[in-house]
């Protein structure tokens, strides 16, 4: 591809079309595009995100996709692709540049002939490959305000990637018709501009054509706000919780849907008050969830043990970042699993749930809810930073795959056929029955002590075998209840890959990558971390020469979870690991496949 | 009719304050015809905390320090349900003081009872946020629990009682459990609960307690009155008890308590059907609202 020249103004061009160069054809496009905070920049992604979807692509969006935490600086990338993708592109094609620091960050996330796009009103891009318009200076002179700009940029995109005009138009109206008529209007003006400074530019006009694809109805969600309305069609109505990056999101969708369906949320004075309200609404009968991230969790830690030993089922959403400490806030990473594992002081059950994608968090939001309430314990909804706040095109939510049973739950006549009902009555089966406090005729006791059956304080030495054996026999009790595995790829790879959360994006990608070059591989996707899903992943392993199991941090916790539990697969097992704070590319895992089959020797 | 739990035989030391606490929370919970199941206590952790085990009624015993963020969930979760949140000056003022700031901010109709002995009882007599200078090498200043709750803008029912005086005692815990009963909102109750153990100060105490309701001057409805008279009391040497606050009705939304802000039906999520059926066509509103 050839390289214009740097453009500080609108070139006009005299007869357009004529020094036209063949545009080249994508089904598979990124876009990046970078500023400072209030330019705009997530406005610019929403707008090419649902043009994008009118030409039925799938969507992957992600912010803050380059910065440091450093000054005012902030990003966002989208992704559209003909194949359904929920992984950030390796390189990306076009760069929408507010200022230079952008081109700084952006340039290792480039293709190597990739465009920069940039505003010539307020710098001069230095890059190989550039093309500038004074888009802010256009928007104040014409629009009136220089904000805009990013709608101006979004017309210059629409003409460098051959977008359908019409289209093109309708994304604009739909996105800001709510906003009132003169909002619209002042938008449509910007989009001309843009267009119009474009098509002056005969290297701008249709330097890429976007492919069409087949995905149509899809819905555009990340995974925060799925796992809320998860928590709302599986019956949760009482949600804690204390700010915290990447989980926020969480608690202020449940602000909007909780109220109108008797639903309460409070946000605490800190994480040891949401975690007590959250155990006080479960006591009191109620679904009861809470939701934050590493720090957060940390606080948390004593009052999910009080849970367990209470025999109270609670909710705990963990969105992974960057930790230990404050670590990097905004920052993708999956380092919480072996903490969650071995959760807190003494010995208790706890389910460890993960989604591999949006959609999932919506299903297995509402599976946690109805596991944690049946087996009382806390169950652990595990997300990190890109499956929480990447948005991500997926099928329409199906509320007949939801069900919520309350199968502890006795009714008015099942209680009075009881000659005594003990809060935490040694069965068979590992459950106790379930009244809420309020209920007619009984009375319970409830407490983190160690208790007999009643619910008494007790130290006998019998009863508190047979009390750890109650709870820790939940783990094997409720194996078959818990979420299986997804499976990928040819069932008679060698090569077997597992994961969970969001590096299914990535992986899968992967998987289309090696089975290009000839390597066959397969994915687990698991589903259920904790406890660690024998009974699947042996069969896997034994189908496999060699499981690389991918995730984000430094030791590898997932494999050395899976060593714990099944020590015959040590030799089989081999990490791909990555800890800086940025999601797997395809490439990161397509080239550690490739050398361990290629130096192989079968 | 089905038997569930039995109180337990309490485990304190004989005279330990608390049985006073013990006995004028029966009582009030009889005059006020209070069914059993209706009652939720959360008991922190500490010798007051287990204050549970030994009453007729349901019983949480929640961690250390944690037991008003518990007790403000039962509350909002099912607010039909009466519920008192009670245990010590450890777990209240030092592990606890985060949330028992908040709880005035809250303003949840429960009634929190901290059982005073300025020590740690459990724990075998360490000093506690309200231990004199001097008890167990203790330099720092002492916590006052009544001052500071005076301080804070609420309409908070507010009330310091002495184990030694059960009657006034029952008359008050009476008094704030109806209040919160009414959906007037928070009431906190500090009982003044010797710990003969490890600070016996029955004896002093008896001496020391003034009722600030029979000074000259005494207004329940002034905080700034009912201020100054404690502070005068305390300069003589004396521990003003008695009734500290005790709001007027006010009307109108914006004095609701916050179960009745949230849930104005009185329907809470506890009670909520939660069925998919019974929410069919909200949840479909719901989902198609995501494109
Ligand atoms: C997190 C935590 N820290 C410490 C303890 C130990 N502990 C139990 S009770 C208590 C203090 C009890 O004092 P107080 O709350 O005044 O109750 P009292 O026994 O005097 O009624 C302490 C420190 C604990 N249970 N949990
Ligand atoms: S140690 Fe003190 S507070 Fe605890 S039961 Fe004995 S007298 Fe009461
Ligand atoms: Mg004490």
């Amino acid at each position: 591809m050839t390289t214009p020249a740097a453009q500080t103004a609108p070139q006009p061009t005299e007869s357009e079309g004529a020094q036209r160069r063949p545009s080249t054809l994508l089904s598979d496009v990124s876009i990046i595009i970078g500023g400072q905070g209030g330019d705009g920049t997530l406005t610019v992604v929403d707008l090419l995100g649902r043009y994008f979807r009118k030409r039925g692509l799938y969507v992957y969006t992600s912010r803050n996709v380059l910065s440091r935490i450093r000054g005012g600086h902030a990003d966002a990338s989208v992704r559209a692709c003909r194949a359904p993708r929920a992984s950030i592109k390796s390189k990306a094609e076009l760069l929408l540049a507010f200022d230079q620091e952008s081109i700084e960050i952006a340039k290792p996330e480039l293709d190597a002939d990739a465009l920069v796009l940039f505003d010539s009103s307020v710098f001069k891009a230095d890059f190989p490959n550039v093309l500038g318009f004074p888009f802010a200076t256009l928007a104040g002179g014409q629009v009136g305000q220089p904000i805009y700009k990013n709608t101006a940029a979004y017309g210059a995109i629409s003409v460098l990637m051959g977008f359908d005009e019409a289209l093109t138009r309708q994304v604009i109206e739909e996105r800001f018709k709510r906003r009132g008529a003169e909002a619209l209007q002042k938008n449509l003006k910007a989009l001309e501009i843009g267009r119009k400074a474009a098509l002056e530019n005969a290297a701008a006009i249709d330097r890429w054509s976007i492919a069409d694809g087949e995905a149509h109805d899809l819905i555009l969600m990340t995974g925060n706000q799925a796992a809320a309305l998860g928590f709302v069609v599986g019956g949760g109505r009482f949600f804690a919780g204390y700010p915290i990056t990447p989980a926020t999101e969480i608690m202020e969708y449940l602000m909007r849907y909780f109220p109108s369906f008797h639903g309460v949320v409070r946000q605490g004075e800190d994480e040891l008050a949401s975690i007590n309200m959250v155990i006080g609404a479960a006591y009191a009968g109620a679904r009861a969830i809470t939701s934050t991230s590493g720090p957060g969790l940390s606080l948390m830690t004593e009052g999910i043990g009080h849970a367990a030993t209470a025999e109270l089922g609670i909710v705990v959403v963990d969105c992974q970042r960057v930790g230990p400490s404050t670590g990097e806030p905004t920052r993708h990473e999956q380092s919480d699993l072996a903490h969650l594992a071995h959760l807190g002081h003494g010995e208790y059950p706890k389910f460890i749930l993960s989604p591999g994608s949006v959609e999932d968090c919506f299903y297995l939001a509402a599976d946690a809810l109805n596991l944690a309430e049946k087996w009382r314990l806390p169950v652990i909804l595990l997300l990190d930073q890109a499956l929480s706040q990447n948005a991500a095109t997926g099928p329409a939510l199906d509320l007949d795959r939801v069900t919520v049973a309350r199968p502890r739950h006795l009714t008015p006549e099942q209680l009075a056929h009881l000659e005594t009902f003990k809060y935490y009555e040694l069965t068979a089966s590992g459950l106790s029955p379930f009244v809420p406090p309020g209920t007619p005729g009984v009375t319970s006791q409830v407490t983190g002590n160690e208790h007999d059956e009643w619910g008494h304080v007790s130290v006998n030495p019998v009863n508190r075998a047979k009390m750890m054996q109650k709870r820790m026999g939940k783990l094997v009790q409720a194996r078959d209840d818990l979420p299986g595995p997804r499976y990928f790829g040819p069932a008679d790879a060698r090569v077997g890959l597992i994961g969970f959360g969001s590096t299914s994006g990535p992986i899968l990608e992967a998987l289309d990558w090696l089975e290009q070059e000839g390597i066959p591989a397969k994915y687990y996707q698991a589903r259920t971390l904790f406890p660690v899903p024998e009974a699947t992943l042996a069969p896997f392993l034994d189908s496999v020469d060699t499981a690389f199991v991918v995730e984000h941090n430094f030791t590898g916790q997932f494999a050395r979870l899976i060593r714990e539990e099944m020590p015959a697969y040590h030799a089989k097992l081999r990490s791909i690991l990555k800890y800086d704070g940025f999601s797997f590319r395809a490439p990161e895992l397509v080239e550690p496949v490739r050398e361990a089959v290629h130096g192989t020797k079968r | 009719m089905v038997q569930s739990v039995k109180p337990t035989a309490s485990t304190w030391c004989p005279g330990c304050g608390d049985f006073g606490v013990l006995a004028a929370a029966k009582k009030a919970l009889v005059e006020l015809k209070i069914p059993p199941h209706e009652a939720v206590l959360v008991g922190g952790i500490g010798c007051s905390g287990g204050i549970h085990n030994f009453l007729e009624i349901n019983g949480l015993h929640a961690l250390h320090g944690r037991l008003l963020a518990q007790a403000v969930a039962v509350k909002l979760a099912n607010p039909k349900l009466t519920v008192i949140a009670a245990g010590g000056d450890g777990d209240g003022y030092a592990i606890g003081m985060g949330h028992f700031m908040h709880a005035f901010k809250k303003n949840v109709s429960i009634l929190y009872l901290v059982m005073n002995n300025e020590t740690y009882g459990l724990t075998k007599g360490q000093a506690s946020p309200t231990s004199r200078v001097g008890y167990e090498g203790n330099v720092e200043q002492p916590f006052d629990a009544i001052l500071t709750a005076l301080s804070i803008p609420s309409g908070a029912y507010l009330a310091r009682t002495f184990s030694g005086d059960p009657k006034t005692m029952t008359a008050v815990l009476s008094e704030a459990i109806q209040f919160n009963r009414d959906h007037r909102g928070y009431a906190f109750v500090e009982d003044l609960s010797p710990c003969v153990t490890y600070n016996d100060t029955f004896k002093e105490w008896r001496e020391k307690v003034v009722n600030v309701e029979k000074l000259p001057g005494y207004d329940p409805t002034d905080r700034s009155a009912v201020f100054r008279l404690c502070l005068e009391t305390m300069r003589d040497g004396k521990i003003p008890i008695g009734v500290m606050h005790r709001p007027p009705r006010v009307d109108g939304a914006d004095a609701n308590p916050l179960e009745l802000k949230l849930l104005p039906d009185h329907v809470g999520p506890a009670e909520a059907d939660i069925g998919i059926e019974a929410n069919r066509v909200a949840y479909q509103k719901l989902l198609q609202s995501v494109a």
